[in-house]
Order: structure tokens, then C-alpha cells, then sequence
């Protein structure tokens, strides 16, 4: 419904997908992959967990099947998603077979009740799945997702490196807006002049800077404007370190 | 001659229930449904979907021979995908070892083409499995339901003034204490800030706000 406010990039040229560091150790097939036979441009930055970023919108996560299964890995899944489902529009997991050792028979993935509970639970919040086979489907899948939201116009249009200290740390100020990815972050360093421009912008002109969607846009806005009482920021003295 | 379009294209079972295209009547999924605890309403106008599940989704199901047997999934695929139904649209994929060379091709339509919601499954048997999982998991607390947390801002004001290089937290509550919101903080001129943090600190916060850090839009 906010198409109207951005004009969409042309589709062209290779897509542009954020990783996080954590993503190197446990993907340097997937990695490779992605750069070398998808031709995709990977950027490797920090993020708060161990997933992709392919557009303005979109976050993708990957998951094995076994981890799925695992009822001890249902607490930290769900505040996985809902923290994903907070800073982007969608979110896709990617579901992957199991990989077996070399000389080692393939068992067959057992499906029990709690696996199909996962995955109807899943469903019914919003998450689009995908389904692969190993490391290499995966960078496809990866790189079909990035390249169909390019061609929404959703595509990530800014350099993917942020350089120069002050744009380095705007970047991290603007890392700590609520609601705020990494990917809106880095358009808002890349869009804004100073960050006083930002602080002192419309909400349109927020949403057009940041890539973001109107809601998050007046979120920032808000933020930017509120008021703090000084006696909560005393009493929260012992509180957690940003 | 009437031709009349199926007339329960939003039908929603009542709890527990199933309402199964009358083509399912003797198949193994149905025996196995009705072995786990789920009821079947069969329906013979149920229109391109095979299922209407209680929580206000339905099923197709694309079986092994269907993706072996050619393209002609994708016509029944489309017409699914334009019903205007107001239910979740579900797509069950049957990946077998007979299927698995087309599982690709079959996810890039139904997932990229149509922008549905694919689940795959070895057979009938584990497809009804799934079923009755949605059905019987209608009454149970979504984990993944995203609970709207109103979060108290002031820490994370605190926390982003902190970000100012040669902030630290006395600093900051100083500063909060007399500009009390970011965009009072950013705004003010540096004599006023002067007075809380002294000359140089003011000095680094004020550039920090207003410098150039990009040609801008």
C-alpha cells in the first residue's frame, strides 16, 4: 500500500543480501554458492542472530529439519520469529534436510506430531517456509527471494558498506531506534545528510529514507519526540546496558 | 443445464470437523483422519480445494502422480490461487522418491508463481498426520503468535544518547534531565549544552548531530 511513495529501482544488475558474521561458520558452502554461481553481492555485518536479510523487508532464517523437531529449541525459535517478525514485514524460514556424513546411510527424517505442530504454528503466524534440500538449494532459494523483491521494487538500493567513522556511527545510533533492522539503518545512513536531518524529518520523509513502511516510520518519529521522565531514567540507574 | 459455481466455497467446518471433497471418500488419508480423533463432512461443491480445515484454511493436494503426469497441477494450482475464498490457502506437496526431481520446480510455482503456502509430505498418511495437527491445534496458544509488547521507551533514549561519542551515562542523564526528548537533545545550541557537559564535550555532541555524513538525498 506505501508502493506508491518509492519509486522501484530498476531490476537489474546482481542482488544485493546482508549476512550475519554467524552466518560464515555455519554456511561457507551456501556463501560460496551465493557469490560464485548466483552471482549475488553478499555483505557480511552484524546482525542480531544468525540470518539473511534480502530486501527491505524481508529477513530469511535457516533452520534444519531436526532443529525444527526439537521440543528444547521451541522457546528460543519463538523469540527468534517474533523478534524477526518486529523488524521486517516478512520473514521466511528456510527448512533444510538434514545433511549426513560422508559414509553415512541417510536415515529418514522421522516426523512426529510436535515437528507438524511447529510447522502449523508457524504457518498460521505469517512465516513463509521453504523447503530445501542442502546448502546449495538454499543459495538459490536465497537468491530467487532477493531478486523477486527486487523486482517488487523492494530491493536493498543502497551501497552495502558504510564508510568513514561518522557514517559508522550514525549507523549504530540509528541501529538503536526501536523497530529499526539493519537494512533501515543502513538506507537511513545512506539517505540522511546529518542525523539531525533525520531527527528533524516528516514521517514521509522517514518512511522514504529508511525503506520502511509507514507504520515503523511513525514509530521512529515518535520516538525521536519522546519525552523521557526523568525520574524513570533514575530509578532504572541499575538498569541493563544498552 | 445450470452451471452453477460451487456454493460452499466458505464453508468452515464446526470444531473437530473436516469437510472433504466427496472425491476422498475411500482414500487412506480419510482412514487415517477418522483413526486420529478428526470428524469428515463430505461436500460435494467444495470447488477446487480438497479440505476446508476449522480455523479458516484450506487444502489442495498435489500428489506424486499429479507432478509426475505433467502441467496439469498448475492449471488446478492457478485456479485455486483465484478463488476468492477467504480462507488461508495451504498447498500439501507430496514428496516422494518418485516426485523429489520436480520438488523444485513444484516449490518455485507455488511459493514464487503463486505466493502460497506449501507443505510437503511423504504421503497420504502423513498428510493426514498434518490435518489433524491443525485441526487439534486450533484451541492451542500459538508460540509464535507475536504478543505486542509495549516497551518502556526511556532506556532506550537513555541507550541511544549513550551512542553520542563522549557520552557516557552521567552525561546522558544530565542531558535528558534538562532536554528531555532526542530531538530537544540534537537541537540545542551548544552554549545551552555548554553549561551541563562543558565546552568540549558540547562542542563534540553538537557536531555530532549536524555534521555532514553523506551528500544527502
Amino acid at each position: 500500500q506505501d508502493s506508491s511513495v518509492r519509486e522501484p529501482p530498476a531490476p537489474s544488475g546482481p542482488v544485493c543480501i546482508l549476512a550475519d558474521s554467524r552466518c560464515i561458520s555455519s554456511g561457507v558452502e551456501l556463501m560460496t554458492s551465493l557469490r560464485q554461481r548466483h552471482a549475488a553481492t553478499v555483505h557480511i555485518c552484524s546482525l542480531d542472530g544468525s540470518y539473511f536479510i534480502v530486501s527491505n523487508r524481508m529477513a530469511v532464517d535457516r533452520h534444519s529439519q531436526s532443529d525444527l523437531a526439537a521440543t528444547q529449541n521451541r522457546k528460543r525459535l519463538a523469540e527468534r520469529v517474533n523478534s524477526l517478525q518486529g523488524l521486517f514485514e516478512r520473514v521466511c524460514l528456510i527448512v533444510e534436510k538434514d545433511r549426513t556424513k560422508p559414509g553415512e546411510a541417510s536415515r529418514p527424517f522421522q516426523r512426529t506430531r510436535y515437528y507438524d505442530s511447529t510447522l502449523t504454528a508457524l504457518v498460521r503466524t505469517g512465516v513463509r517456509l521453504l523447503w530445501s534440500d542442502g546448502a546449495d538449494v538454499s543459495a538459490g532459494l536465497l537468491a530467487d527471494l532477493a531478486r523477486l523483491e527486487q523486482r517488487k521494487g523492494q530491493g536493498i538500493a543502497v551501497p552495502l558498506e558504510v564508510k568513514g567513522q561518522h557514517r559508522q556511527q550514525a549507523l549504530q545510533l540509528y541501529l538503536g531506534l526501536p523497530s529499526v533492522s539493519y537494512v533501515h539503518a543502513l538506507s537511513m545512513s545512506h539517505n540522511f545528510r546529518s542525523i539531525a536531518q533525520l531527527i528533524n524529518s516528516s514521517i514521509e520523509a522517514i518512511q522514504k529514507g529508511g525503506c520502511m513502511s509507514r507504520s515503523r516510520a511513525e514509530e521512529i518519529y515518535r520516538f525521536l519526540r519522546y519525552s523521557c521522565d526523568s525520574f524513570l531514567l533514575n530509578t532504572s540507574k541499575a538498569g541493563k546496558p544498552s | 443445464m445450470e452451471n452453477k459455481a460451487p456454493v460452499v466455497l466458505n464453508a468452515v467446518p464446526p470444531y473437530g470437523h473436516v469437510i472433504a471433497s466427496e472425491k476422498w471418500r475411500n482414500s487412506s488419508l480419510i482412514q487415517s483422519l477418522k483413526g486420529g480423533g478428526v470428524k469428515i463432512l463430505f461436500e460435494n461443491e467444495l470447488g477446487v480445494a480438497d479440505f476446508h480445515l476449522p480455523n479458516k484454511s484450506c487444502i489442495l493436494y498435489v500428489s506424486e502422480c499429479d507432478i509426475i503426469a505433467g502441467n496439469g497441477y498448475k492449471r488446478k494450482l492457478v485456479r485455486y490461487r483465484n478463488t476468492s475464498s477467504s480462507f488461508q490457502e495451504l498447498v500439501l506437496v507430496e514428496n516422494t522418491r518418485l516426485s523429489e526431481q520436480y520438488f523444485s520446480a513444484v516449490q518455485k510455482f507455488v511459493v514464487f508463481d503463486l505466493g502460497l503456502t506449501l507443505l510437503p509430505v511423504g504421503g497420504q498418511t502423513e498428510a493426514s498426520q498434518l490435518i489433524a495437527q491443525i485441526v487439534h491445534g486450533e484451541d492451542r496458544e500459538n508460540p509464535f503468535r507475536r504478543r505486542s509488547s509495549s516497551r518502556l521507551l526511556d532506556p532506550l533514549v537513555l541507550a541511544m544518547v549513550q551512542h553520542v561519542p563522549g557520552v557516557g551515562r552521567v552525561k546522558a542523564l544530565a542531558l535528558l534531565q534538562q532536554f528531555s526528548s532526542i530531538q530537544e537533545l540534537c537541537n540545542a545550541p551548544p552554549a545551552e549544552l555548554e553549561a551541563i557537559v562543558g565546552q568540549a564535550a558540547a562542542q563534540q555532541i553538537h557536531s555530532f548531530f549536524h555534521k555532514p555524513s553523506t551528500a544527502g538525498i
